[in-house]
């Protein structure tokens, strides 16, 4: 759930995870692992639905499994900001609404897309989180693996750059209390997924809840996927050399050393 | 905290829609088969094909008096007093919701004029941040559980319930508030007109063969969920009880429902296993996501079949977007509300603006007039852009 100060429930996992897979991608972030924008056929414009289609794709190409029993959950801040700000400019400047601008609105077409693409008829959702998502997303992927329909959760964090709309809005939410504010090209998107079960054969790194949080995450910014970065990069170092690896706010990752698995880039 | 595991209940709502504040608006309105549908003066409704929307005819002025936010306040309250849960409690917030759009339009309306953004005129822009309207709506309450907010459209506030049913099920949490907020504004209006989904007649008649499309609606509620168990202990009053919910994806297409329901009836088949009735033996009545357009109606109709084949002809269906109009992210909670009220009344809520049958719209839709019925269970069906599907099992304690 939502950090909160008075939020009680702070370990997130009732049950530990197993990763069958795990990804990032980034996009026009001036870093070095840059990916150019998928093509992604109906969606236009902005980078949202097109990077989540992307490590989603990747996760679910790598350990293709039972749609049916599959469960997507998404995260981010306020969604496609990107389109929501296209949308609104046009309403104000008294243009006609692009029906394309309509359908992507919602996290929901993309999720759809993956969907058809995939044969996922589990469960599929859009979450808002102010806070990295990590958290949320794992304590979800543990309450839904808990329901016997379901035996994979795949759950994906996506933070866009934007407009100084977008800059205002960080500014409110942020307000005194001492946070940073995101400092993101206006086209750049950063996207992760993981692929979670519970531990199993096919699943040599697990996720458990830490005993006492690594560090506060207090320090990051409103809407930032970066817990869920170190997650996937914790998992890529692990398979091959095993030990115990703590990622904020509250999950440590555990593997048995053997030879390195075929996880994702 | 001490979770208590089993039976999910409902102890309290808040409620308003087009029709006002409370029950009894919802009794006048939505159970008398009476459409709220008026042309709106929120915005110029000149640009586009229709000027009707589900509007409340009194209150704040939706653009300009933050009204989404003050909405769920008040729901949040009235749900809370019915419950008699003290302000301060331990409980979940969980809440449906987009976000307050009119503050991104209200933004790019002063950013592009000449004079650009006058200070102060940023304020509240993170209301369009569905999760801070979470923070927002569990701080006024006083309620001090976890927050999430779902953002999937027109099933979120059912996704919001559903998931406080695991949460109170698995014994992670006692107590929980879901609640759901649409208010008719432009900028979504301009998106839906420009989808073509807008009703062409200024009426939603939803199963009937000559509906034309959607009409939106406002649309703001919230119920209290907590385990039974809970609420024995604190001597509050179950209203009804959840006992069985689903989700299923239709994998078929970005916007539209797949054309037999599968989803759906997915969607319902795991309601009903997990309330124990497995062919719908004990369902006496569906609320329908009946939005009025040819894709929804058909595809719909068909997945209920599919969904009880014994039993889908003998169960009486009602669209009550018929009255209200398409809440969107609200949809599901309201009609949630609107069931319960069913199952505590014993009245079906009609589909208003029936008028002519379709041959693929072939079960019992309780047209236009509202119908006495001695219930024990009764089934709410939202959909998706996305082809998401939920269900919800209600039953009469």
């Amino acid at each position: 759930m939502t950090t909160t100060s008075t939020s009680t429930d702070k370990a997130a996992l009732r049950s530990p995870l197993g990763i069958l897979t795990a990804t990032t991608a980034t996009h026009g972030t001036g870093g070095d692992g840059d990916i150019a924008l998928p093509r992604l056929p109906g969606f236009v414009e902005s980078a949202f639905s097109p990077l989540a289609y992307e490590v989603a794709a990747r996760c679910l190409t790598e350990y293709p499994g039972d749609g049916s029993r599959t469960a997507v959950a998404l995260a981010s801040l306020m969604g496609d900001t990107t389109t929501a700000d296209l949308a609104s400019r046009r309403v104000v400047s008294g243009k006609v609404h692009n029906p394309l601008l309509f359908m992507q609105a919602t996290a929901n077409s993309v999720l759809g897309h993956m969907s058809r693409e995939f044969g996922i008829t589990g469960q599929m959702f859009s979450l808002s989180t102010l806070d990295d998502p990590v958290t949320e997303l794992l304590a979800m992927a543990d309450l839904l693996l808990e329901d016997p329909e379901l035996d994979r959760v795949l759950v994906i964090g996506i933070e866009l750059g934007g407009s100084e709309r977008l800059a205002a809005a960080y500014r409110e939410l942020v307000g005194d209390g001492g946070r940073s504010v995101p400092d993101l090209p206006e086209s750049a998107a950063l996207a992760a997924a993981v692929l979670l079960g519970r531990p199993g054969a096919d699943t040599p790194v697990t996720v458990t809840a830490a005993e006492t949080s690594p560090h506060a995450d207090g320090a990051r910014h409103p809407g930032g996927v970066q817990g869920l970065f170190d997650l996937v990069a914790a998992h890529r170092r692990l398979p091959a050399e095993g030990g115990r690896l703590p990622v904020a706010p509250a999950f440590v990752l555990t593997a048995d050393p053997h030879p390195p698995t075929n996880a994702l880039p | 905290m001490s979770p208590l595991t089993g039976e999910v209940t409902v102890t309290g709502f808040g409620v308003r829609t087009a029709f006002g504040t409370g029950a009894e608006a919802l009794r006048r309105g939505v159970f008398a088969g009476v459409p709220s549908f008026a042309p709106t003066t929120r915005f110029d409704t000149g640009p586009y094909r229709t000027p009707m929307a589900g509007v409340a005819p009194e209150g704040p002025d939706a653009v300009e008096d933050w009204a989404l936010r003050h909405a769920l306040a008040q729901c949040g309250a009235d749900a809370l007093d019915m419950a008699d849960l003290p302000r301060g409690s331990e409980a979940a917030v969980l809440l449906g919701i987009a976000g307050d759009c009119t503050s991104v339009t209200r933004y790019w309306r002063n950013a592009d004029s000449e004079t650009g953004v006058p200070e102060g005129a940023v304020d509240r822009l993170a209301d369009a941040v569905p999760a801070r309207l979470a923070e927002l709506l569990a701080g006024g309450l006083g309620l001090t559980g976890p927050r999430l907010t779902f953002t999937n459209a027109c099933v979120a506030s059912a996704a919001a319930i559903i998931h406080a049913c695991r949460l109170i099920s698995s014994g992670r949490v006692d107590v929980a508030v879901c609640a759901g907020g649409y208010l008719v504004e432009e900028e979504t209006f301009g998106k839906f007109d420009s989808g073509r989904a807008l009703s062409k007649d200024g009426m939603v008649r939803p199963f009937s063969a000559d509906r034309s499309g959607l009409l939106l609606g406002d649309g703001v509620a919230a119920v209290v969920l907590e385990s039974a168990e809970h609420a024995r202990r604190r001597g509050a009053r179950p209203l009804t009880s959840i006992v069985g919910w689903g989700a299923a994806t239709d994998a078929h297409h970005i916007a539209q429902p797949h054309p037999e329901g599968v989803g759906l009836t997915r969607a319902a088949r795991q309601a009903l296993r997990l309330a124990g009735d497995p062919d719908g033996a004990t369902l006496g009545y569906v609320n329908a996501h009946g939005t009025g357009t040819k894709y929804n109606d058909g595809a719909e109709t068909r997945g209920l079949r599919a969904a009880f084949p014994e039993r889908a002809e003998a169960i009486p269906v009602s669209s009550t977007k018929s009255t209200t109009g398409h809440m969107l992210e609200a949809a599901g909670v309201v009609e949630f509300v609107i069931t319960m009220l069913a199952l505590m009344d014993g009245v079906l809520p009609p589909t208003a603006g029936f008028t002519t049958p379709d041959p693929e719209c072939d079960l019992d839709y309780v047209p236009n007039e509202p119908r006495p019925a001695d219930l024990h269970r009764a089934l709410t069906i939202n959909a998706a852009f996305g082809g998401a599907n939920t269900a919800l099992v209600l039953e009469r304690p």
